[in-house]
């Protein structure tokens, strides 16, 4: 028999298989916060999700690679100290994931498995299942599609939604995703012929309908990837930066971390904390000495981590999915399209 | 598999003063199996925990040849290396590694070997002297050059003395500034090199120090006659994991943790941040 790659379920079914999920695994979704943000948390009932939503400021990477991680466990006995690494094997099913965010889980994984595979991370991400929600509209800040990062997800999910109006149609991405529909007692059943062209027919759709919000990554590779771009462009940028650090906090791509040791009552908590490499303790070495001093230097290094052929060569794609929460969140103006924007033209105009 | 970042426990043997700020810890894995498995390169380094202070990388000083415990030369420069020095003998710490890539030792067998010492700048250079000390015969001629900025913050005095009596090694040291008792030379490491005869077709040249003096170092090594891919350095960088992954150490795409410590200056030049 043909394994069965799409399925459908009737948008009234939608919150009893939700229910079904919530039985297996801890589920993770777009709620609305109070205060009226739009946030990714452990949802308590169905109806809390969220189907029409731009995005939520922070990505779903903290269910992954949280704020605050523990790693080690150390435990003070009597002159002999005892250390063992934390697992995290929960099961959590993050649901209505946007492909840019997708794709961000895409690139943390491969980040995370490349050269000393990182087990930490590995088995978290293993015991998480990923259902995209498919954009039928790009969001007004997002330019996924110049890095092929949406508005459609093309890997990474177990399960990707799509909207047909009253129904949903679910693609399987993997076997888990298989077997979570196949969970589903006959709430889905198999996607026709129209359903399908349908779905291809939004995706077209959506893509056509990007508008002024662009960023070429390909022109900013090859100034940055070869050192052409001026060392005067980076400090009149870097006029423009406050080194808040937000940009990298809310990027679903950034990873950078720092080590610190958290008090708990029978010893402490080793754990890896978010960094910012915007930040001038970065890089400041214990003698003083400091090779990133210069706030233009620091801009550089994390354009140049995003788009130089370099990076992109081992990790098979820019580490930019144009979700545009840089945008949303800068207080200057030193977001990925305006950089790459003021890469490609050797001009910045703040 | 197992965690990146979980260390082993190791207890702390003797400590030893070397100069006013830095002392060298000697210590052994409380496990001994590991302790006897533990296997490693001169110029590799570990992460050291203090525990509740969290970890910093620190060079491995001692030899691969020696191996009934590890030597580590640190120098008292913020809140964890503080912490390490109100430590001392019998009290535990953690342990995780070996990192790096270390010194090619067997690529070096044959060659005439110029170590250059500036400070601080010796610890991750005396695991490999003593490793080629201990293998002598392998190698041609043993260059040993260290300076420091005063008497006082020469490290390894006893060592530099044995260093100073062998027939098989030729060793001279500088300081910047004299001091009361100092009868030796005074001048910038590189005023040692008119004290020696200099071979740059048949040598390796090791250099470490801080930044400035392993950059003058080498424009004159340079200007020596000495090869780019001959001079080998291993660089200092702000790091937190040691294998590859937060990004503090990373100089454009390569990381001094995992591409590095040791680069040669042929390697060092690519290096673009």
């Amino acid at each position: 028999m043909e394994p069965v790659t799409a399925q459908v379920i009737a948008k009234d079914k939608v919150g009893e298989w939700i229910e079904q999920l919530m039985a297996e695994a801890e589920v993770i979704a777009p709620v609305l916060a109070h205060g009226g943000d739009e946030v990714f948390a452990a949802i308590r009932s169905p109806g809390q999700v969220l189907w029409e939503f731009t995005n939520p400021l922070h990505p779903p990477k903290q269910f992954l690679l949280p704020q605050t991680d523990p790693v080690v466990a150390i435990r003070r006995g009597s002159n002999r100290y005892e250390l063992e690494a934390i697992v995290d094997e929960r099961r959590r099913i993050l649901l209505n994931v946007r492909s840019c965010d997708v794709t961000g889980l895409v690139f943390l994984q491969r980040m995370h498995t490349a050269d000393l595979p990182d087990d930490t991370y590995v088995r978290r991400a293993a015991a998480v299942t990923v259902v995209c929600l498919a954009c039928s509209q790009p969001c007004p800040l997002g330019f996924c599609i110049c890095s092929a990062a949406g508005p459609f997800a093309r890997e990474g999910y177990d399960v990707q939604l799509s909207d047909l109006g009253d129904r949903l149609l679910a693609e399987v991405g993997s076997e888990r995703g298989g077997e979570l529909l196949a969970a589903a007692g006959g709430l889905f059943r198999p996607a026709s012929p129209e359903e399908l062209a349908r779905r291809h027919e939004l995706e077209e759709q959506a893509k056509q309908m990007f508008g002024e919000q662009t960023c070429h990554f390909g022109s900013a590779m090859r100034r940055v990837s070869t050192g052409r771009v001026a060392e005067d462009l980076w400090a009149r940028m870097a006029d423009w930066c406050l080194e808040c650090g937000a940009c990298n906090f809310v990027c679903p791509t950034c990873y950078c971390f720092s080590v610190k040791d958290r008090h708990e009552s029978d010893g402490w908590v080793r754990c890896r904390t978010w960094d910012s490499c915007q930040y001038a303790a970065f890089t400041r070495e214990a003698s003083g000495h400091n090779p990133r001093e210069e706030r233009g230097d620091r801009i550089k290094r994390r354009f140049f981590h995003k788009v130089s052929a370099q990076y992109y060569q081992r990790d098979g794609m820019v580490g930019c999915v144009g979700c545009g929460r840089c945008i949303e969140v800068c207080l200057g103006t030193t977001d990925m399209p305006a950089v790459v924007a003021a890469i490609r033209k050797g001009e910045w105009h703040g | 598999m197992d965690s990146l970042f979980l260390p082993q426990v190791a207890r702390i043997l003797d400590v030893r003063d070397e100069t006013p700020d830095t002392k060298t810890f000697r210590v052994v894995l409380r496990d001994r199996a590991a302790q006897d498995g533990f296997e490693f390169q001169p110029g590799q380094f570990v992460e050291l925990s203090v525990f509740g202070y969290g970890e910093a990388p620190f060079c491995i000083a001692s030899s691969p040849t020696r191996s009934e415990c590890l030597e580590f030369t640190v120098r008292r420069a913020g809140q964890l290396t503080d912490a390490l020095h109100r430590l001392g003998p019998g009290d535990e710490i953690g342990l995780r590694g070996p990192c790096g890539n270390g010194f090619d030792v067997a690529a070096a067998a044959g060659r005439d070997l110029l170590f250059v010492g500036g400070g601080i700048g010796l610890p991750p250079l005396r695991g490999l002297i003593w490793n080629v000390l201990d293998q002598r015969e392998r190698f041609g001629h043993v260059t040993i050059l260290y300076g420091a900025r005063t008497p006082a913050d020469l490290v390894y005095k006893d060592e530099l003395k044995l260093w100073a009596e062998r027939s098989d090694v030729e060793f001279l040291v500088t300081v910047d500034r004299a001091a009361p008792g100092w009868d030796g030379i005074v001048g910038m490491v590189p005023v040692l090199f008119d004290r020696i005869e200099l071979r740059p077709s048949t040598s390796l040249v090791y250099v470490c120090g801080p930044p400035v003096m392993i950059s003058f170092v080498i424009q004159d090594l340079l200007m020596r006659g000495f090869p780019e891919e001959a001079i080998i350095s291993t660089l200092e960088r702000m790091m937190q994991c040691g294998v590859g992954k937060c990004n503090h150490c990373a100089i454009g795409h390569r990381y001094v943790c995992r591409d590095g410590p040791v680069f040669s200056y042929s390697q060092i030049k690519e290096l673009v941040e």
